[in-house]
């Protein structure tokens, strides 16, 4: 029961700030001071995501993750070479196995 | 979809804009967003069958953990809640810090709803449920070419935000159905973090978005013990004012004009 409610207002409260900018700027527009800011809400926002999940829900809490920190630098590499997201995984899987088998 | 099918006001005013008033111009845009997005949705798959596994391998139902994909639709904060209420947090505080982390969307509406400025109501609201990291980093990009009126947009936009959706979806619903026991050593834990690194690499635009990206990243390390995840707003905002700062001391050197460094700005 408590999951269901528990879901469904996760669920709720994140519809409202994903609509709330669609309902309030349906005429107007921001002022054109806010376009640096807007624009650097990704970058900032992902790789705090990134660092979190990373030392968050890793399997050695407290511990520093190497293999998973070595996986994501690789994945990141490569999509910053290749520009594909999907060589993300291609990258960076073989380097989790290699190191989580060498390292435990 | 009901979305693009309703006949709009024409664009007045409109730059070169490629046309899509008929029916077969509005399914090949539609497609178009569909394909542009096709890189982003597979490097999703892994992380939705990710999480449908910690799902599934939790105390978490699987009515409830079907439902909260769609209901949430937000991978990172989906994630925190199934293994919040696994280890039975207070219910409050598993909502809490999940709306810390998604905090970023209202951002990003933001900036996706200036695309959209002048459609009805309805439509908007409907436009504004698959508002995500994916969606925005496609759509954003292909709108500044400034070759679609808003027609194209709503059509390019549904195509691409329906393809990454039943995706999402589908790939949780796989992995809990079939109750995929996945060992450790694979690591399947890795695909969020993966994911989302990718999508960081390509984010990555000029020196400014890197300061915010670097601050971002360094604020939530520093801060990974504060409550409710406050953490990732924390360090979202940090990183955009380093960003900010740093373009503003840029501009009072005098290096060049602002635009130099405003290439990748949103609307």
């Amino acid at each position: 029961m408590n999951a269901w409610i528990v879901i469904l207002a996760v669920g709720a409260g994140t519809y409202l700030f994903r609509a709330g900018m669609f309902v309030v700027l349906g005429r107007r527009s921001l002022p054109a001071w806010t376009a640096t800011p807007m624009g650097l809400v990704a970058p900032a926002a992902v790789a705090a995501l990134v660092a979190s999940l990373l030392f968050t829900s890793g399997r050695q809490v407290g511990a520093v993750p190497v293999a998973e920190l070595a996986a994501v630098a690789a994945g990141f590499l490569a999509v910053r070479y290749s520009g594909n997201v999907m060589h993300a995984f291609v990258a960076g899987m073989p380097v989790f196995w290699l190191l989580d088998a060498v390292v435990t | 979809m009901s979305v693009v099918t309703q006949s709009l006001p024409t664009e007045v005013g409109a730059r070169v804009e490629r046309s899509v008033a008929d029916r077969a111009g509005v399914r090949r845009t539609m497609l178009e967003g569909a394909r542009d997005i096709t890189p982003m949705v597979i490097g999703v798959a892994p992380f939705g069958l990710a999480i449908g596994a910690a799902i599934g391998a939790s105390s978490v139902g699987t009515a409830e953990g079907l439902a909260s994909g769609p209901a949430i639709f937000a991978g990172a904060a989906q994630l925190s809640v199934i293994q919040m209420l696994d280890s039975g947090v207070t219910p409050a505080v598993i909502v809490l810090s999940a709306l810390m982390i998604n905090a970023r969307l209202l951002l990003y509406s933001a900036s996706l709803a200036s695309w959209f400025r002048g459609s009805s109501l309805p439509q908007r609201l409907l436009l504004a449920i698959p508002v995500i990291d994916q969606l925005y980093f496609t759509c954003g990009p292909r709108f500044e070419q400034g070759d679609l009126d808003r027609r194209g947009r709503v059509a390019y936009y549904s195509g691409a935000a329906s393809f990454l959706t039943s995706t999402w979806v589908a790939t949780q619903a796989v992995a809990i159905v079939a109750g995929a026991r996945v060992p450790e050593s694979v690591g399947l834990h890795v695909a969020a973090p993966l994911a989302l690194a990718g999508l960081l690499a390509k984010s990555l635009a000029d020196g400014k978005a890197i300061a915010a990206a670097v601050c971002g990243g360094v604020v939530a390390v520093i801060g990974v013990g504060l409550p409710y995840s406050s953490a990732v707003l924390v360090a979202t905002l940090c990183g955009v004012a380093a960003g900010t700062a740093l373009d503003h001391a840029a501009a009072r050197r005098g290096e060049g004009p602002r635009s130099r460094l405003d290439g990748a700005a949103v609307r």
